[in-house]
């Protein structure tokens, strides 16, 4: 068999077949939301609800992943990426996120708190923000108990945002994993490993008077269980 | 202030933006029925009712011709013909869109082709699948502010007013913090469009202090080369594309500052891979192809040529040079046949004097240049008769073509013509009338070159000083009268008509308001503006006759200086 790594055509290839799986995972999505959110009372009581949720729940991982491996493709963070920073008012960018987060959130009875400015203004990669922001809110479902909190504020000249839990909170191995994404470890031995990896390549992009924006894990913060942050210049 | 939202179905209220969004109409513009599903319902969830759909782009293009839509969401990649940028491209075009109505282009990802149309056909946003209402609505509610924000500058744009719409966008900066970087986005541009560049370079400047902005580094580029320091501008402009390896407008600038340089090997290089990353447009693909023609590498440019027919094919953008240049390529590769054959295309398709005269140039080149000196003879002679025929001649470039081919066949009157009307048009482009002297040299006509180039720019010079000297002794309506007819003499002079712009201008200032002079003199800037955009006088004189339309003047309007004289 030839070796096909450096042929243009079967990048070209992977890529459309991604794009066409990505369609179907879409409608996969969006008719398990819309199934999900109509008929509330009725659908709770079904046996399948639960299952239908964590149906959602794995679509959502899978779309993410799809999306985070287009863009890393697309490498993100080098120069092939179009890197599109607009000012966005934090009460829009919650908005987006909470939005896309519903229906998952109401079907496995998990409490979004979300804590803002609502018309502080800043300057990111919208798409990129929302999708490193949903996905961490996507993690933080497997992990909570029945609780997760949104938080962005500006601190220090940065924006500061976390997703923060009320599960056990990260083990050992994974905050170090979190710490040492971008410095050569090999982190995608980790499950979670494509994802920090994805949000750190986010961050780094994000440059504004020569400073850089970073991830890290924690554990702690208000609800006690994992902390996911994210700080933009 | 902090705000704290403890919900458990999850999102707070989205902004209430005052518009009624379930009363718009919709086009729903994909391939795939099963997204086409996903996103009808989410237009209904946020209240919509009258929704269409269409699978293709040429199925939207019929519904776009039919129906006036609010709110178009069109996917990017639509399969076999027309993607969503040519839809856009085409509905924009075709001013099948108000400005009011709000485009968003959807696509699974964000790639550079997906979001680097062309510069003058930008969709309003930018949405990546999957979509969700909350974001729809929040996007949608932006755009919506955004165009009342942009809508007296853009009003101001479309009148060419750049100089006003640049002080509104000063004074929205103040009021929309939100929109701050768009708007000195334009305000740039706009002091470029106006002849400020230096002004122009001040806002870049300012934005670069914050962030890396493409565009920013790109402008600055621009003013650099328009400024002629054009190695500087290639320095920026490589800059750029170390940093993005994507930014395909700074890939075109480059080519364009290598052009300037006299690089031309260097040029086609950098258009060769532009067109390799973004190989869709059909602009690129033809100065691709004409730079490759320059050089000689026939091969390549055979290759842009009928990239660019293909792409062409579903483009509004399809243009005659496509055409053109394959028929010169199909030339030099003694395909007489086939090149006759475009040349028959190019004329059927593209109906206009002008393309009638290229297309007999073509033929006569395509005839030289494999050998045919006798049938090259007969189109230059063909050629000759139509220039008798008619009194209107086409573009500088295409004139100065023109006369190299009839020199070359032997043609010897009508290409001096064409030559003296070259240099009465440009009697101060030193540039050029070196061009031109050079023709007459490799026709043998050195002496009566010089002799003949001179004659035509004191005709020229001595017009102009006669309206102006009429100007100053205060015969206000014989120099206008003499600038009008100098202008039919010399329809393309840029001197000429601004000052005859000018004219007009003073003397409705002087005399007061006149319909007549309004729409002569408003005539007179359009066609310098289509001549050579980016005109400081231009700008000027734009917005002097903007505030004499009666109810427009303001008290700043009085203030404003007044450069009133002819130059």
């Amino acid at each position: 068999m030839e070796d096909g790594s450096g042929s243009p055509e079967l990048f070209v290839f992977l890529a459309s077949t991604v794009h066409d799986m990505k369609n179907s995972i879409a409608v996969l999505g969006g008719t398990l939301e819309n199934l999900l959110d109509k008929g509330d009372a009725r659908a709770a009581q079904d046996a399948s609800h639960p299952q239908m949720a964590h149906m959602l729940y794995q679509t959502r991982r899978l779309s993410d992943n799809l999306m985070q491996l287009l863009a890393l493709y697309k490498e993100v963070g080098k120069p092939t990426y179009p890197f599109e920073p607009v000012t966005v008012p934090l009460g829009e960018l919650v908005h987006q996120v909470a939005s896309q987060s519903r229906v998952l959130l109401a079907a496995k009875d998990i409490r979004l708190d979300l804590e803002f400015a609502e018309d502080l203004l800043w300057t990111l990669d919208e798409d990129l923000v929302i999708g490193v922001l949903c996905h961490a809110i996507n993690n933080a479902v497997r992990y909570t108990r029945d609780r997760i909190r949104l938080s962005i504020a500006e601190r220090d000249g940065m924006l500061e945002c976390r997703v923060e839990d009320n599960g056990m909170g990260f083990p050992p191995s994974m905050i170090e994993a979190g710490a040492s994404v971008g410095k050569g470890v090999n982190f995608l031995t980790n499950s979670s490993g494509l994802g920090l990896f994805f949000a750190s390549e986010v961050a780094r992009m994000h440059k504004r008077r020569q400073r850089g924006g970073a991830i890290r894990l924690e554990n702690g913060g208000p609800l006690g269980g994992g902390c996911f942050v994210l700080q933009l210049p | 202030m902090t705000n704290t939202y403890i919900t458990a179905s999850g999102a707070p209220v989205a902004e209430i933006s005052g518009v009624e969004w379930s009363e718009k109409r919709y086009l729903i513009v994909d391939d795939f029925v099963g997204i086409r599903q996903l996103l009808r319902e989410s237009l209904r969830n946020i209240g919509a009712r009258h929704i269409d759909q269409a699978s293709s782009g040429g199925e939207a293009m019929t519904l776009l011709g039919r129906t006036h839509y609010d709110v178009v969401l069109c996917d990017f990649n639509l399969g076999e013909g027309k993607n969503g940028q040519q839809v856009l491209e085409e509905a924009r075009v075709r001013n099948l869109m108000v400005p009011s109505s709000v485009w968003l282009m959807v696509s699974a990802e964000k790639s550079v082709e997906s979001v680097m149309g062309a510069a003058e056909h930008q969709p309003d946003a930018y949405i990546i699948k999957p979509i969700t209402e909350g974001v729809l609505l929040t996007r949608l509610n932006r755009v919506w502010h955004k165009k009342q924000v942009f809508q007296e500058i853009d009003a101001a744009y479309i009148e060419k007013d750049y100089l006003r719409a640049a002080r509104l966008c000063d004074e929205q900066i103040a009021r929309h913090k939100v929109h701050e970087i768009d708007l000195m986005r334009m305000k740039a541009a706009l002091l470029l469009k106006a002849g400020e560049p230096e002004k122009a370079r001040i806002v870049y400047e300012k934005l670069l202090e914050e962030r890396e902005y493409n565009w920013a580094r790109t402008g600055l580029g621009k003013i650099r080369m328009a400024n002629g320091d054009h190695d500087a501008a290639r320095q920026m402009f490589q800059g750029v594309i170390a940093e993005n390896r994507f930014y395909i407008d700074a890939y075109d600038q480059l080519a364009a500052a290598l052009e300037l340089m006299g690089r031309h090997e260097d040029a086609c290089g950098v258009l060769e891979k532009a067109a390799k990353l973004s190989p869709n447009s059909v602009p690129r693909q033809r100065n691709l192809g004409n730079t490759a023609l320059r050089i000689g590498n026939v091969q390549l440019a055979e290759h842009a040529f009928r990239k660019c027919v293909a792409i062409g094919e579903y483009s509004i953008r399809r243009t005659v040079d496509a055409y053109l240049g394959m028929a010169r390529v199909c030339g030099m590769k003694n395909d007489t046949k086939e090149a006759l054959r475009l040349l028959a295309i190019a004329q059927r398709d593209f109906p206009g004097e002008v393309v009638q005269l290229r297309s007999k140039v073509t033929e006569g080149m395509v005839y030289h240049e494999s050998g045919d000196y006798r049938r090259a003879r007969k189109s230059g002679d063909q050629l000759e008769a139509m220039l008798e025929a008619e009194k209107q001649r086409p573009h500088t470039a295409t004139c100065i073509e023109m006369a190299t081919l009839l020199f070359a066949v032997g043609v010897k009157d009508a290409p001096v013509e064409l030559l003296c009307h070259v240099v009465r048009n440009n009697h101060d482009n030193t540039v050029l009338l070196d061009e031109v002297q050079k023709i007459f040299d490799k026709a043998r006509m050195s002496e009566e070159g010089v002799d003949l180039i001179a004659a035509a720019r004191k005709e020229a010079s001595e017009m102009m000083n006669m309206g102006v000297l009429l100007w100053k002794t205060g015969r206000l309506g014989d120099a206008v009268a003499w600038m009008r007819d100098s202008r039919e003499r010399l329809p393309d002079n840029m001197r000429i008509l601004f000052n005859s712009a000018q004219m007009l201008i003073n003397h409705m200032q002087q005399q007061g308001y006149d319909e007549a002079l309004m729409i002569e003199a408003n005539g007179v800037l359009m066609h310098v503006d289509a001549l050579a955009p980016g005109q400081q006088r231009f700008a000027q004189l734009v917005e002097q006759l903007q505030e004499l339309i009666p109810g427009r003047g303001t008290a700043e309007a009085s203030a404003a200086e007044d450069s009133g004289a002819p130059q």
